[in-house]
């Protein structure tokens, strides 16, 4: 399957579309030379395994949670109402 | 002279107490001609004031930055606060949990009197793509106050807060502060914990204090420092020592960038204020080297093509299901369509939609894969200037402070305006800017974890200025 997909809908912006000051940027990358020698030393950035947190779940707060709540958009009759998914 | 220090002795000698102090600030904030601030904590700030004065009230020792009171960007959680990151979308969101910096300052007892506007989601250079209003220099109010921090910068500045907590991805500490002409440090990326810092370009986002004076920046810097397990790519570091920052630098070598200098689109001002602290430098006996290193249109290209990427990502989860300013539509899809298009500023959508074609089918290897091939050589040009040298020197900005309305409307012009900040948050190198040296400060920089030298050698160029 092949299909391009626009930039608007990438973004999830309506009428969206590349901008000549952010594509006169990407210009200057497209016609930069790369160094074929430079060390890549980049590998350095990645953590280590030893620094990974284990993997538990932590219950949160009860005022952390009374706040997810408040934040959320839309409640009806003691339900979070979420947004009609499309169908088809 | 630190105001921390100086604060601290008077509320230990009952000059006044902590309370009058936070009220006094407080009305000064609410009152505030600069658009610095998008909450004013009073409640919170107060009930943490009264605790300092029942303290010191029972002859109970305080510490050093217990009843301090401190600035904080909108882009850092505080349990039960908005934080809206200037922002429609978030303009009424509460923060669930505190970010790990802010909550060591609470936990050192500093007060936290506001959250302070800034560029939305940090995307700018001039605090005025901000839902709140621009910004407005402290030094002078028909300039812009720099960004993205600006709030932060103009509070510092204008004696509203003692200090501020800033966020700096490609120079949004570094460059409000010489605007403003206060200090502000870009730490080494990881030095302090990025949970709670709302996300913008992950890779470059770093945690920072703004202030009046080295001694503060290094006080601050010991409490928030530190590995955090809630951001597994902090690092562990050492304590900054204060008699070391007051002594006088030995035996180092200091370089900058020629290409920086000589070029058409420096300020002449700036350039020869440069080379005038250059010469500083050198009558006080130090080594400068020049060095060679990227074109700015390189580094800010680079910077960008990454960031915007990585906020394209970070962005993504910003659509108004769970959290934000919802637009119900037809159905789920058009929901965040229309939710995302009319809560992002122009600017921030611009950012979203570059990054979003950067990492598309047929871009991501001419343009993003490629931006992270310059990215490294830009770390290893930096590693080996950093064995011929300890510090380099560099102006913050090319030209002089915009006056508010000529930059917004120019995007291209904003980005070329960071070239010279940019490339130190590509290296995660730490960064300060100092108030002198040119009008829009200098910047001053070291390898990774070398905040005590930087801070050392900033305190000798302030002694020589």
């Amino acid at each position: 399957m092949s299909k391009i997909m626009p930039v608007d809908i990438l973004s999830s912006i309506k009428g969206a579309k590349s901008s000549e000051a952010v594509d006169k940027l990407f210009d200057v990358i497209k016609n930069a030379e790369i160094n074929q020698n430079s060390s890549n030393q980049n590998a350095e950035n990645a953590v280590s395994i030893d620094d990974l947190r284990a993997d538990v779940v932590e219950n949160s707060s009860e005022i952390t949670k009374q706040i997810i709540i408040e934040n959320f958009p839309k409640e009806k009759d003691g339900y979070l109402v979420v947004s009609k998914v499309i169908e088809g | 002279m630190s105001e921390i220090k100086r604060i601290h002795q008077d509320l230990i000698a009952k000059k006044y107490t902590c309370t009058a102090l936070v009220q006094e600030k407080l009305a000064l904030l609410k009152e505030n001609k600069y658009n610095s601030v998008n909450t004013v904590l009073d409640v919170l700030a107060l009930e943490a004031a009264t605790k300092v004065d029942a303290k010191i009230a029972n002859g109970e020792e305080i510490g050093l930055l217990e009843g301090i009171p401190f600035g904080i960007k909108d882009v850092y959680m505080v349990q039960g606060t908005c934080t809206s990151a200037s922002s429609d979308l978030l303009k009424n969101y509460k923060s669930a949990y505190t970010a790990t910096a802010i909550q060591k300052l609470l936990d050192a007892g500093a007060i936290p009197m506001a959250k302070e506007n800034c560029d939305s989601f940090g995307h700018g250079s001039s605090s005025e793509n901000t839902v709140f209003g621009s910004v407005k220099n402290a030094v002078d109010t028909s300039l812009v106050a720099g960004g993205s921090s600006g709030g932060s910068a103009v509070n510092v500045a204008a004696d509203y807060t003692v200090f501020s907590i800033g966020g700096d991805t490609g120079g949004s500490i570094r460059q409000p502060a010489g605007y403003n002409k206060i200090y502000g440090l870009k730490p080494t990326y990881g030095r302090v914990s990025r949970y709670g810092q709302m996300a913008y370009a992950s890779s470059t986002d770093t945690v920072g204090p703004l202030a009046k004076s080295i001694e503060d920046i290094a006080i601050i810097m010991n409490v928030i420092s530190g590995k955090d397990g809630k951001d597994q790519t902090s690092i562990t570091s050492e304590e900054i020592k204060a008699e070391v920052i007051s002594s006088t630098p030995e035996g180092i070598k200091v370089g900058y960038f020629k290409n920086f200098i000589e070029n058409d689109a420096i300020d002449p001002t700036i350039k020869a204020d440069f080379l005038a602290t250059i010469e500083k430098v050198k009558a006080a006996g130090y080594t400068v080297q020049e060095l060679d290193f990227f074109d700015a249109d390189t580094l800010v290209s680079t910077y960008y093509t990454l960031a915007m990427a990585e906020t394209a990502s970070n962005l993504s989860r910003l659509d108004g299901t769970n959290y934000g300013n919802r637009i119900e539509d037809k159905n789920l899809k058009e929901t965040y369509m229309v939710t995302r298009s009319e809560n992002f500023t122009e600017e921030t959508k611009r950012r979203i939609v570059g990054g979003n074609q950067v990492l598309s089918q047929g871009f991501s290897d001419a343009i993003y894969l490629k931006g992270q091939e310059l990215r490294k050589e830009i770390e290893t040009a930096f590693e080996a200037d950093f064995n011929k040298v300890d510090i380099i020197l560099s102006p913050v900005t090319p030209g002089p402070v915009p006056k508010i309305g000529e930059v917004l409307n120019n995007p291209h012009a904003m980005y070329l305006s960071d070239a010279y900040t940019v490339g130190f948050s590509l290296g995660q190198l730490p960064t300060l800017t100092c108030p002198f040296g040119t009008e829009t400060g200098i910047q001053v920089t070291g390898a990774k974890n070398k905040e005590q030298t930087i801070l050392q050698f900033a305190n000798f160029l302030n002694q020589v200025q």
